[in-house]
Parts: C-alpha cells; sequence; structure tokens
C-alpha cells in the first residue's frame, strides 16, 4: 500500500517535472527569443526527408489506390470539368496575350514589378500536413535553393501560399486556405480591395473588409493588391468570387472566393523570389 | 534491448505520422500516431510511463508543427498520464478496451490540445469543427491502436505493468 502510494506520488511528481519543462519551452519559442528551436526543427526537416522519400515512393501507390476508389464518382466529374476547362483554356491564350501586355503596361506605368519577371524556384510537393493543425505542405527546395521564410508560392493558376519554415532542403507552405492565412486583395473588374482570409481545407476564402457599396459579380476575378503591407506582389491571381451578399445594417460585404489553384492535387509550385517590403 | 525497441516503436510512429497519416485522411482530418503512441504507452507502462514517453512523443510532434514547441509535449504528457491513471482502475481486461480506451484518450488529447493551442494565439483551432475533427481524431487512432498497442507491449515488455493487454 505504502509502495503503491509512493509510486503514485512519483508519478505525479514526473508529471509535474514534464509539465514545467514543456511551460518552459513554450515560453521561450513563443518569445521567439531560441534560435535552437528553430535549428532543431529545421533539421528534422532534414533528416526525415530521406526516410520520407523513401517510405512515399512504397506506400504513395497503394493511398492513390485507395484515394481513386473511395473518389471515383469525385474523379469522374472532376474530369468531365477538366474537358470543359481544356476547351475553353484553347482560345484562351489569344485573349491572355493582349490582357498581359496591357497589364504590363500599366504596371510600368506605375511602377510596379511584373509576377513574370520576379526570380522564382521550382519546386515538388512532398508532403501535405497530416496535424489537423494547420494547412501546409511541405516542398522540396529549401534556403540551399534560394527559398526564404516569407516568400510567396504560386501554381499555375495563382497563389498558393507562403513559406513559414525553411531547412536547407525543404520548406513548410502555409496554404491560402489556412485559417491564420491573410492577403491582400483586389476585385479585378471594380478594382474594389479587401483582404482574403482561409477558412479551412475544401472550403472557399472569406473576403472582409469589401466595401458594402461595391459592386461585385459572381465569377469576378480576384488577384493579390500588393496593399497589404507589401506582403505579396501585386497581380497573382487568388480565385474567383463565389458569392456575394450585403445583409442589411451591414458595413462590407460578405464575399467568398473560390481559389484559382486546387491545392488538393498539388504536385508543383513556384517560389517567388520576392522580398517582402515591410517585414 | 528493450530501449533499443522503444526507439524501433518510436521511429516507425514518426514515419507512419509523417506518411501514411496523410493517405489516411478521411474527410480532411488526419489520424495523430504519436498522440496515440501516448495513449498507448499510458495503457501498458502506467502513468509514469505515459508522461515519460508522452512526453517524448508530443516533442517528436512538435519537431513538425507550427504551434509553440512544447505545446504538443505538454498535451501528449497529460494524455499519456491519464492513460496510465485510467488502466489503473480497469479490473477485468477484454482485447476492445485498449482501442476504445485508445478512442477515448485521442479524442479527449484532440481536444485539450486545441484548448492548449487557443490559450497561446491559436484559437482557430476551437470552432464548430473541433468535435467532428476530435471524434475522427479517436475514431482512427482507435483503429491505429490495433497495431500501436501490440507494438508497444511488445517495446515496453520488461518490467511492464500491463494492467491491460
Amino acid at each position: 500500500m505504502v509502495s503503491s502510494r509512493s509510486q503514485g506520488g512519483r508519478s505525479r511528481f514526473i508529471l509535474l517535472l514534464l509539465t514545467l519543462t514543456s511551460v518552459t519551452l513554450i515560453t521561450v519559442d513563443f518569445r521567439g527569443s531560441s534560435g535552437a528551436i528553430d535549428w532543431v526543427r529545421s533539421r528534422a526537416l532534414d533528416v526525415f526527408a530521406p526516410i520520407e522519400r523513401t517510405a512515399a515512393a512504397v506506400f504513395s501507390p497503394v493511398g492513390d489506390f485507395f484515394t481513386s476508389v473511395v473518389n471515383y464518382s469525385d474523379l469522374e466529374a472532376e474530369n468531365d470539368r477538366l474537358r470543359a476547362q481544356l476547351e475553353e483554356a484553347r482560345s484562351a491564350p489569344v485573349r491572355a496575350a493582349d490582357a498581359e501586355r496591357e497589364r504590363d503596361a500599366l504596371l510600368d506605368l506605375n511602377g510596379l514589378e511584373v509576377t513574370a519577371d520576379i526570380p522564382s524556384v521550382a519546386a515538388r510537393v512532398v508532403s501535405s500536413d497530416a496535424s489537423n493543425v494547420a494547412q501546409v505542405i511541405e516542398i522540396d527546395r529549401g534556403t540551399a535553393h534560394g527559398v526564404a521564410e516569407g516568400m510567396p508560392v504560386v501554381a499555375g493558376g495563382g497563389l498558393v501560399g507562403r513559406v513559414v519554415r525553411t531547412s536547407e532542403h525543404r520548406a513548410v507552405v502555409l496554404l491560402v486556405t489556412d485559417a491564420t492565412f491573410r492577403v491582400g486583395i483586389r476585385f479585378t473588374r471594380t478594382g474594389e480591395v479587401g483582404v482574403a482570409a482561409g477558412s479551412g481545407r475544401g472550403k472557399p476564402l472569406d473576403a472582409d473588409l469589401v466595401d458594402a457599396t461595391a459592386e461585385l459579380e459572381v465569377g469576378e476575378a480576384v488577384v493579390t493588391s500588393g496593399l497589404q503591407q507589401g506582403l505579396y506582389p501585386p497581380g497573382i491571381a487568388v480565385g474567383l468570387v463565389r458569392s456575394d451578399r450585403l445583409q442589411s445594417g451591414a458595413l462590407q460585404r460578405d464575399v467568398s472566393i473560390d481559389p484559382s489553384v486546387d491545392l488538393q492535387r498539388l504536385a508543383f509550385v513556384r517560389v517567388l523570389q520576392w522580398t517582402p517590403t515591410v517585414s | 534491448m528493450g530501449r533499443l525497441r522503444l526507439v524501433a516503436v518510436f521511429v516507425a510512429a514518426v514515419v507512419v505520422h509523417r506518411i501514411l497519416a496523410d493517405l489516411l485522411t478521411v474527410g480532411g482530418t488526419s489520424p495523430d500516431t504519436l498522440l496515440v503512441v501516448a495513449a498507448a504507452a499510458g495503457l501498458i507502462g502506467g502513468p509514469r510511463r505515459g508522461a515519460v514517453l508522452g512526453f517524448a512523443a508530443g516533442l517528436a510532434a512538435d519537431l513538425f508543427l507550427l504551434t509553440p514547441f512544447g505545446l504538443a509535449a505538454l498535451v501528449y504528457c497529460v494524455v499519456g498520464y491519464a492513460s496510465g491513471e485510467f488502466s489503473g482502475t480497469v479490473v477485468r481486461s477484454a482485447r476492445w478496451i485498449p482501442l476504445v480506451a485508445v478512442a477515448i484518450a485521442a479524442t479527449f488529447g484532440q481536444i485539450l490540445f486545441a484548448f492548449a493551442a487557443a490559450t497561446v494565439g491559436w484559437g482557430q483551432l476551437v470552432s464548430i469543427r473541433l468535435p467532428v475533427v476530435a471524434l475522427t481524431v479517436g475514431l482512427l487512432g482507435g483503429t491505429l491502436a490495433l497495431v500501436v498497442t501490440p507494438a508497444m507491449t511488445w517495446a515496453l515488455r520488461d518490467g511492464t505493468r500491463t494492467t491491460i493487454r
């Protein structure tokens, strides 16, 4: 009885000790005063990279098989949607070239940088986050390739997210759908500005601070404004307006935006070596 | 030898956590293998080992999370300890008890993590979706326990309390 009680006391003492250690670690990291923690996290990404690469090569065909079986009907619908988009895309280059010339001229006129001129690093998506904590992906390029924290990440269709952690050969990218993600936006037709915020995996972005008098259209293209303290260069496609409504008495519109990039099936991305004008 | 087995189980758990968990996502929610390891360590090894191994599993999880370092260590340590305390209260063992216990511990751990994260500025984790996420993590955790519990029993087989098997 005495032994059992003493063991219980020792267990509680160890729990207390570990709790205090955890709280100390949280405090040190939260205050951002320890480069050691960043170094350890960065090394962990590099150390596990080869193991993950091997394991992914072995297991991804199995995972792909089960995903295909479970999502068969979704894939069929997506196939139809992509065929329709392909038809539309065939006529797009002509219109795009014209619009591009016009945009470049306007940006030049205003002394702004053209996104296509920003140097970039191509990267392969090696994993998506499995923590339920944040919407992130991991890419196979890091500081050794010129990737740094804060750099915007794009894919063919538009903005994917922002680099939030780097190691020598890896980087973690926070996706636009993450609840903590914010980006300054501009509606292309009206020129109205606002701030888009992520609201979770597979969900549209919410646009905040959009003036109540703005006249938006469903399907209107949305691009980065370059205004939100210069965190992103202007003109990167963010998405299309999915819905727009104004509740009575509200001072701002209730706008949701479909991201222009399919974040569930990212294979390759480009990291723009863009340094924010304000940190 | 016992420590080597434990290290082997931990490394395997981290690899599964990083690779397979991504493939086993259900409705946008992934299983938390390291949380399952913490719960299983408590159930098999008792509160002291549960706390220590939960802390270690949490530190491993913290390496890859964006939340402040040490947060998962704190939560998983508590989950390991609580699982160990629970195992001491079970009189009659049955095969399904560890699975259900791990599922409950994983659900509780996910909720605890969300609230702990909210206190350090990650309030977005406490949302209306939290119950669904926590229950899914619990169900997936209970399924993973089919593998993790025997692995942890093997790793801790010397001098183990083994109240629940």
